[in-house]
């Protein structure tokens, strides 16, 4: 037990923790800081993709470039863009643990804030595709990925990695062993960027068929070539990317998984997302209402002069919407049009916010993000 | 059990022709506007959709389609196409605050590309865009659902928000005998369901309350052309009963409160509730020869057909019927097709439990080897599973 942290307390406040969440154009997942610059979290968490987001807790992100994969033992080390103060864990002793033992899950289920869930070890040493996890029954869902396990201690036994979707409560964790080992050859190395070779662990920094140390034949155990390179984007992808862009949003921190991107236009919370196969939509949750002058409020929601954006309610919360026809995208190569039209719905988002609760007695939406409200810029 | 067969009368709906589309006409729009012949793809697009009707040079001139009670507008203005319908136009004194409300929860939304729009006091429906960005696939996808949206918004909003109609198309009201037709329809309809409501309390089974819920609203829907404020309630009510996400118990209370609304009715209600409206594009699904194998055979007829051996005659007669009535309530068929779903409906009419269901097991039988076609049962099951909740 580290002398700071009495173990019946020494969860109770998780938010100084540093584990964070972290985005892709795939997906989100979990990480935690093992310095103040560098993030673990699994391989299947960040690849393909070489630059992510990092959520801080006030919802700013930062970027992070990958720097190191190994595919095989599901583990990545991501560079952050700038050091952050969250409190780094300290890697735990993995040889004593026990079955029934409390076990700690710190992570972002389902995309839901820092939420921490428990459960016991079930097996300290689980056998599973000739690797060895410790298995537990505390709840994972998908969002946990990378996160920490911790024991009473506060210690990192293990990085969660998945769980059998066929059965309840069987949830597997990456040895601690293998993550220190991991992280003291990513101390050692001195390339940008590196994948291990999933027999004999050494580093390969390029795309190759064969391992130049063991002669494995690469591909036979991921598409080991495409870790080397970006995913080829879909035109929808890169459509909504060079429009976030023009928009000056940097496209890979707005990234929220699978033709998913949010991000902050000042004040107002921004999302993306195709509804069907036919209409991209862009929303932004500005603000709720208040209890007089409704009238006025809705006939100014309404106004056609907001055209082409509308502004619609959901439940009390009034949202500022964009609507993309999926053939406009696929139509042409260029879209200066559109593009200056979500440029358009970013700025206009960023000033309604302000206007709905300055004029018409509206409150700020529970995503909103204040600090931002009456900044000399928004005004 | 008190209710021993229901009765399937003939609709006093009329039936809505089958307009083949003319899918070369599309492909050709597409290709015009792939070409920026923007001009030519419109023409195109709107003589795929209104194959009936001639489209004016919409810069000089607007075309006035007729949907239901809606009035849609299509013209060209700087460079832009615009569609729109009237709403309504808010009153001085009128329920305001609670009809924009509604217009800004129900009808602005994501996912859809026409918004409602207030220009001074009238509230419209409206589309616009450039003409370089008006793609036919997102012209056709405005024009069906736009109008369909309008038409939905109908005379309701008078009785419920006290705003005024400037411009809807009158429906005209049935005629004196047809009226007595629709009302015996009408008070038959929700006294059967009364009865099948208590023996779906008896039996405490949802899946007969699927059955029910969908029978109670689709049948009405099918036998008599019901608009205005009646037709809004029922769609409100059966929102929740026939939503099989729901809780049962909310579902049954939901079922039994409209019931009980639909029955207390007046026939001054109802008459101003009926009339024969005009569309100028077929509101109704195509039915394919997919969609009667899917609904009338597969995994799907299997599970009625083990209610019917199973000796459990009323469930498998109220499923068939429910389906049937499905698929002639939001499809529109060829007349020979339409003639034989409507045959077996009136075969299964007043007959008795075990009988109906008999019989409608081998009219289903006979409808999809006559005019269906041969599906993967997964396939089968999977588009019924969809389609059923409608």
């Amino acid at each position: 037990m580290t002398p700071d942290h009495d173990p019946n307390q020494s969860l109770d406040e998780i938010d100084g923790l540093g584990v964070f969440q972290v985005y892709t154009g795939a997906g989100t997942g979990s990480g935690f800081l093992i310095d103040q610059r560098h993030l673990l979290t699994n391989c299947h968490v960040v690849a393909p993709y070489r630059q992510v987001a990092v959520e801080m807790r006030d919802r700013t992100r930062i970027m992070g470039t990958v720097r190191r994969l190994h595919p095989y033992r599901d583990l990545a080390i991501v560079e952050l863009a700038h050091a952050v103060n969250e409190e780094v864990l300290t890697l735990g002793d993995g040889s004593a643990l026990r079955p029934k033992q409390s076990v700690h899950i710190l992570g972002f289920p389902v995309g839901l804030p820092l939420s921490l869930t428990e459960g016991v070890i079930s097996h300290a040493h689980q056998l599973l595709d000739e690797q060895h996890y410790v298995q537990t029954d505390a709840a994972i869902n998908p969002g946990n990925s990378g996160g920490p396990i911790l024991d009473d201690q506060r210690q990192i036994i293990a990085v969660t990695t998945c769980k059998l979707t066929s059965a309840d409560s069987v949830g597997f964790g990456i040895p601690v062993e293998d993550v220190r080992r991991f992280i003291d050859d990513f101390r050692a190395q001195k390339s940008k960027f590196g994948v291990q070779c999933p027999a004999c662990e050494e580093l390969i920094g390029d795309a190759l068929r064969y391992c130049p140390s063991c002669g494995t034949d690469l591909e036979a155990y991921h598409e080991f070539a495409e870790f080397f390179d970006e995913p080829d984007p879909h035109p929808l992808v890169n459509f909504v990317e060079s429009a976030l862009a023009k928009a000056n949003v940097d496209p890979v921190l707005a990234r929220h998984g699978n033709h998913n991107w949010s991000f902050h236009s000042g004040s107002a919370p921004i999302k993306v997302w195709c509804c069907c196969s036919e209409h991209l939509n862009f929303s932004s949750p500005l603000a709720q209402t208040g209890s007089k002058g409704l009238d006025q409020l809705f006939q100014f929601l309404l106004s056609a002069d907001h055209a082409p954006f509308c502004f619609d309610m959901n439940g009390s919360t009034i949202r500022l919407n964009l609507v993309v026809h999926i053939s406009d995208v696929f139509a042409s190569a260029e879209h200066p049009e559109l593009a200056a039209r979500v440029t358009q719905f970013v700025a206009k988002a960023n000033a309604s916010d302000n206007l709905l609760i300055d004029c018409y007695g509206c409150s700020p939406a529970p995503e909103t993000q204040t600090d931002f409200l009456n900044s000399p810029a928004h005004q | 059990m008190s209710i021993t067969s229901l009765r399937c009368p003939a609709p006093i709906r009329r039936r809505l022709p089958v307009a083949p589309r003319d899918y070369d006409l599309r492909d050709r729009a597409i290709t015009a506007f792939e070409q920026q012949d923007f001009a030519s793809s419109i023409q195109l697009a709107l003589q795929y959709l209104l194959p009936e009707i001639s489209i004016p040079d919409l810069a000089a001139e607007p075309l006035l389609i007729v949907q239901g009670s809606a009035r849609v507008r299509v013209h060209i203005d700087a460079g832009s196409l615009a569609i729109s319908a009237v709403l309504a136009e808010l009153q001085s004194g009128s329920a305001a605050t609670a009809a924009l409300r509604y217009y800004l929860t129900r009808l602005s939304a994501t996912g859809q590309l026409f918004q409602p729009r207030l220009r001074g006091a009238v509230l419209s429906l409206e589309f616009r865009d450039q003409l370089g960005l008006m793609h036919p696939l997102k012209l056709i996808e405005v024009l069906q659902r736009l109008p369909m949206e309008a038409d939905a918004n109908d005379g309701w909003m008078v009785e419920r928000f006290h705003v005024s109609t400037p411009d809807r198309e009158p429906v005209a009201t049935l005629a004196e005998p047809e009226f007595d037709q629709a009302w015996a329809i009408w008070n038959d309809h929700w006294s059967a369901m009364n009865e099948l409501l208590l023996e779906s309390r008896r039996r405490r089974s949802v899946r007969f309350l699927d059955t029910l819920g969908s029978l109670a609203a689709n049948h009405i829907r099918y036998l008599l052309p019901l608009f205005g404020p009646v037709r809004a309630d029922l769609n409100e009510s059966a929102e929740t009963f026939t939503d099989n996400e729901e809780h049962p118990n909310k579902r049954d209370s939901s079922l039994a409160k409209c019931i009980k609304s639909m029955s207390k009715v007046s026939q001054e209600q109802l008459r101003n509730c009926l009339g024969h409206a005009s569309y100028a594009i077929n509101p109704l699904q195509e039915g394919t020869p997919s969609l009667i194998s899917s609904m009338l055979s597969g995994n799907r007829m299997q599970s009625t057909g083990e209610l019917r051996s199973a000796g459990r005659s009323l469930e498998a007669a109220l499923e068939l019927i429910s389906d049937y009535v499905y698929l002639l309530a939001y499809h529109s068929w060829p007349a020979e097709i339409e003639s034989t779903l409507r045959t077996g409906l009136e075969q299964a009419s007043d007959k008795p439990w075990r009988e109906a269901a008999d019989l409608l097991w081998n009219h289903a039988n006979s409808t999809v080897r006559s005019h269906g076609n041969d599906l993967d049962p997964s396939v089968a099951e999977e588009s019924a599973e969809y389609s059923y909740d409608a």
